[in-house]
């Protein structure tokens, strides 16, 4: 074989070794966060897709959040605070009001130096479906998370709604 | 033909983004549905202007508002009885064709602040996202 042959062929090697290296590489932690959130969307959008409502997936939905969970959703909401109650909250939501599609754009993650906690900066998406008509609408809002590493998962700790465009003076 | 690829993909992940508009909050001058460009290199070299329509990033570069810029760093602006006013004086806006009788207190924009509102007033305030924002969330200018 000619030394450009051998070449060719060690270069092929390589290039196939490094394809299956990135592809089979273990995530990174801000890949699994990003990953655990798209997983949480998917969840909240299945529980819209088959009609039962966030009620049968309540116990799944826990999984995703501390059980200090803290959502603000600024001004003029008062804070939610604990799994319980957001859980309880999104139980009583009825399916036929839940017409819409949950989608996370823009994540960023920033990881703390520990390791076990991240603050993530997203835009949220929400794709509503009128019932009547069909017709969708987009509604977008910014927010900040923090996340905790709890056993393993990654878990929302806190939702701040972040005022992109700013009213109160 | 390599070149002209390479030409068009830096023109448009770079220079010109291409948006498509969501929503009614800029009737009736851009409705939803609309393919828009916004030029990343507007405010390089100046600042944005009254009267222009920028695109501004929320958590990034994938989902935008695009609004109209009303007030300038430094100016108080207010709107009473859907009339916006600038230090005291009526804003001329022949972009804007319903008017709600939108009341919002007077704010005094901060260095590199600009107020941002769309132009359809005939919605109700508390459905459209106005307010302040900083220089550095306005991705460049809404063209064509």
């Amino acid at each position: 074989m000619s030394v450009p042959r051998v070449a060719a062929v060690v270069a092929i090697v390589a290039a196939i070794g490094a394809a299956i290296w990135f592809v089979r590489k273990p995530a990174d932690e801000p890949t699994l966060v990003r990953q655990r959130l798209d997983s949480f969307a998917d969840l909240i959008n299945k529980s819209t897709v088959d009609g039962a409502g966030m009620a049968a997936r309540a116990a799944e939905l826990s999984a995703y959040l501390t059980e200090d969970v803290e959502v603000e959703f600024g001004v003029g909401s008062p804070p939610i605070r604990g799994r319980e109650t957001i859980v309880g909250m999104a139980d009583r939501l009825q399916p036929r009001t839940a017409a819409f599609r949950l989608r996370f754009e823009d994540v960023m993650v920033a990881l703390k130096p520990t390791g076990d906690a991240a603050s993530v900066h997203l835009t949220a998406e929400i794709i509503r479906r009128s019932i009547t008509t069909g017709e969708e609408s987009l509604d977008a809002r910014e927010f900040s998370l923090e996340m905790r590493r709890v056993g393993g998962d990654w878990k929302i700790a806190r939702v701040t709604a972040v005022q992109t465009l700013k009213q109160a003076p | 033909m390599l070149v002209l690829a390479t030409i068009s993909f830096v023109t448009f992940k770079w220079v010109l983004i291409p948006i498509r508009t969501q929503g009614s909050s800029m009737l009736p001058t851009y409705g939803p549905g609309e393919l828009k460009l916004v030029n990343r290199l507007a405010y390089q070299s100046q600042l944005p202007a009254r009267g222009d329509v920028v695109a501004i990033q929320m958590a990034g570069p994938h989902v935008l508002y695009v609004k109209r810029v009303i007030g300038l760093p430094g100016e108080r602006v207010s709107v009473s009885q859907g009339l916006v006013q600038i230090n005291g004086q009526a804003l001329q806006e022949p972009y804007v064709r319903n008017r709600k009788p939108w009341d919002v207190p007077e704010v005094t924009l901060g260095t590199g602040e600009y107020f941002v509102i769309g132009d359809n007033r005939g919605m109700a305030a508390g459905e459209h996202d106005f307010g302040r924002v900083e220089l550095d969330r306005i991705l460049g200018k809404v063209v064509f």
